[in-house]
């Protein structure tokens, strides 16, 4: 037990000592900075990064403070209102799936000078994963609970004080805590569209003046600050006597199980109502035409061959990195949570590094990852990779423990081999967490690889989108916008296909 | 709230079915006519998956019958459950795990909208045998505390009304036996209907006035046999006549 406990520890010394070995090694390349220089850089300009880390912690606060009351609000009415869950969650999945590279810039016109475009980025970033958590919380409950309440003849209403309210709150804690992290993150992007202090301005900073020390020392700052909000929401539950957090499987679309046609009739009316809202939106706030542009402005832009090949050419040229980098992190992370469980006692072990790995935001390893593969396609992937890569790892190993303890023993009594066990029935137990994962690793690969293009490579619909937002091209800033939360949404859901239908076999009562 | 003079109106099911599911209905009960009468116990047999639950279910107001009606006296069960009228205790008891024992019997007189009384929901631990763990969570408790936890919450708003759905499903033999003994004298003695529904024969004579037996879904009534007493004979001559109707409907 108190290997265990040390263990986490241990991991960060073992970090720290390979990564200082590798500074040392690499001496000169310009690549990486060690924890001593790092250490010796951030004392030299301590109260430059206190400063930075305040304003960027304020901003990445009040998006999660309003983020989540958002995310806390639509998940009610979802309940309450359950023939409202179909728009909603699209709607809520379409705005999630929108480029924050591009969101940025347009919401610093927006808002002028500033904490706006931190808080709302912060807001976006963190509201899908607590809606999505709140959702499944709030449903959570036996039937029996629920009848008690209508024995009663109370209604939906009662039933959510009295019973939803309580029994989501180990999903709300779970959702809040991969939310925290994703707050720094959101409020760090805000701060690169021009705020006038914060770690991302300190970031930009450091990057422009080739400063590798600078560089590596913010994002050492930045992922401790996202790793020590990840641990105190997590404390926090565990002071509730919560547990440890749930792992937050699907809830998928609703009517997923409804016919394929239905399905796009359904997506396409719902896109128009999108469509039809941001137009009204636009008009109603009096937004000028010059960078709020509307549907029917984008829908002319692209009727230009000239800007719609343009567009095309960048987003293959995204593309065509993302997918590879995408399914490497997923097959990544499922095999080696697999290979782990082969070992027994290391699952366990590995566990907590990587829930801590996860939390740091894809800002603070973008650039230095960069820096150490260079800006072509290994760089990109790889970054895309390890965004996916960690999530996914810590939702299998989650999964492959979902085996049930019954079915262990008849493999046991049959004196099957671990790797038969592996195949037969802990692979089949992981595939809901694994798909859950993969859904959700959709819009984070896309984020992954537009934050890199913008701040490291200078290719692909990332880098337009950075080019148009800064030549103040906002006829091609909304297209690019409306192009990646289309290919996001469409991967979504093609992913969601595949889950449905490799769980119709493997996991039915997923389904339900 | 201790009144021995309840409303006495017998539980009249007239015409009673339901069907699940849309497009290809399954058939849960055919339609039965049934008369619960007021101040007995009544248990419900017959095979698993024959339509007790649901019957129970329909007689709660927990489900919409798809034909025919309950009414008990001139209310539909959703008026009845509406002021309280009825307790329902449910085959996992259905405890809320973040409340006490105590916290969970006040949930009743809160959602029946009856005022906060302390003694009297001590007085109902106390009956059913969970002195010293008013305070402790559903956790703590063995299956069999946990029962006697839900039947003190079915029976804290003084319900005319008492569904209890195998109630004692999860609790071993010997606690099963000695609930059995315990518990059916705590409703009794206050005068009110009880409807029982059970997958044991021994369960559904010893607790019970009557016995009415199901058959395979769609459930219809096969057979009502009265249990005359509570002698030693007069269960097994019960048990006797449940088991042969059951043996013959199969």
């Amino acid at each position: 037990m108190i290997y265990r406990a040390a263990f986490p520890l241990l991991g960060v010394l073992a970090t720290i000592t390979l990564w200082e070995a590798l500074s040392v090694l690499n001496a000169g390349s310009f690549v990486i900075a060690g924890p001593v220089d790092v250490a010796l850089w951030l004392r030299a300009n301590a109260s430059l990064v206190g400063h930075a880390s305040a304003a960027t912690l304020s901003a990445a606060f009040w998006g999660f403070v309003w983020g989540n009351l958002a995310a806390g609000a639509i998940a009610i009415l979802v309940i309450v209102l359950p023939r409202t869950e179909r728009f909603i969650s699209f709607a809520a999945l379409v705005i999630f799936c929108l480029p924050i590279v591009a969101t940025g810039p347009i919401l610093r016109v927006l808002y002028g000078t500033g904490t706006g475009p931190q808080i709302t980025l912060a807001a976006l970033a963190v509201y899908y994963t607590t809606y999505l958590a709140l959702v499944v919380g709030l449903r959570a409950v036996p039937t029996g609970w629920t009848d008690l309440v209508h024995l009663y003849g109370r209604g939906p209403l009662t039933i959510l004080r009295v019973v939803r309210a309580r029994a989501c709150a180990p999903y709300l804690l779970a959702g809040l805590q991969i939310a925290a992290p994703a707050a720094v993150l959101g409020a760090m992007v805000g701060e690169f569209t021009g705020a006038e202090r914060g770690l991302g301005v300190l970031t930009l900073r450091a990057m422009a003046g080739l400063d590798v020390v600078a560089t590596w020392s913010i994002a050492v700052v930045a992922a401790t600050v996202s790793i020590l909000a990840y641990l105190g929401i997590g404390a926090l539950s565990r002071l509730r006597g919560e547990g440890p957090p749930v792992l937050i499987l699907s809830t998928g679309s609703p009517g997923a199980r409804d016919p394929f046609l239905r399905r796009m009739v359904e997506a396409i009316g719902i896109t128009l109502l999108l469509l039809l809202i941001w137009q009204v939106a636009m008009d109603a706030f009096g937004l000028s035409q010059f960078f709020a542009k509307r549907p029917g402005d984008v829908l002319t832009y692209l009727g230009d061959p000239v800007a719609r090949n343009t567009l095309l050419g960048a987003l293959w040229e995204t593309l065509i990195w993302t997918v590879p980098g995408y399914a490497a992190g997923l097959v990544l992370g499922a095999g080696l949570a697999a290979a782990l469980t082969l070992l027994p006692g290391t699952a366990g072990l590995i566990m907590p590094l990587a829930v801590m790995f996860r939390s740091v935001p894809i800002i603070t390893t973008a650039p230095l990852l960069v820096l150490a593969l260079g800006r072509g396609a290994t760089g990109t992937i790889t970054i895309v990779a390890i965004m996916i890569f960690f999530p996914s790892f810590v939702a299998c190993l989650h999964g492959l423990a979902q085996t049930p303890g019954q079915v262990r023993d008849v493999f046991a009594s049959y004196g099957a081999s671990r790797l038969r066990l592996l195949v037969s029935a802990q692979i089949p137990a992981m595939l809901p967490a694994f798909f859950a994962s993969a859904r959700m690793a959709v819009p984070a690969a896309l984020l992954a690889v537009t934050t890199t293009e913008w701040l490291a490579t200078g290719r692909g619909i990332g880098a337009l989108m950075a080019l148009t937002s800064s030549t103040s091209d906002y006829n091609m800033l909304w297209s690019a916008v409306v192009a990646v939360a289309l290919v996001a949404v469409a991967a979504y859901l093609l992913v969601e296909r595949a889950e449905r239908w490799i769980l119709s076999s493997y996991a039915a009562e997923q389904l339900a | 709230m201790h009144n021995n003079d309840m409303a006495t109106h017998d539980i009249i099911a007239s015409g009673l079915s339901k069907s699940f599911g849309g497009a290809s209905p399954v058939d849960a009960l055919a339609p039965v006519d049934i008369t619960f009468h007021a101040g007995q116990t009544t248990a419900l047999v017959g095979p698993s998956g024959c339509g007790k639950s649901t019957l129970l279910r329909l007689i709660a107001g927990l489900e919409t019958p798809t034909k025919g009606t309950v009414m008990i006296g001139d209310e539909t069960p959703r008026d009845l459950a509406h002021r309280g009228g009825i307790g329902m205790a449910f085959q996992d008891a259905s405890l809320l795990p973040w409340r006490s024992v105590h916290g969970n019997i006040a949930l009743a007189l809160q959602l029946a909208r009856q005022p906060f009384d302390a003694a009297a929901i001590d007085d109902l631990i106390a009956l059913v045998g969970l002195e010293g763990f008013a305070d402790a969570r559903p956790a703590a408790l063995s299956g069999g505390m946990r029962q006697r936890a839900a039947i003190a919450r079915c029976l804290v708003t003084s319900p005319e009304l008492i569904l209890l759905d195998e109630p004692f499903g999860a609790v071993d033999e010997l606690t099963r036996a000695r609930l059995g003994s315990e518990l059916p004298p705590l409703w009794r003695a206050r005068g009110t209907t009880a409807i029982l529904v059970t997958h044991s024969i021994a369960e559904a004579v010893t607790l019970s006035d009557r016995v009415i037996v199901l058959s395979p879904r769609p459930a219809s009534v096969i057979a009502d046999i009265a249990v005359e007493g509570r002698t030693t004979a007069d269960i097994e001559n019960g048990m006797d006549a449940v088991s042969r109707t059951l043996a013959a409907a199969a």
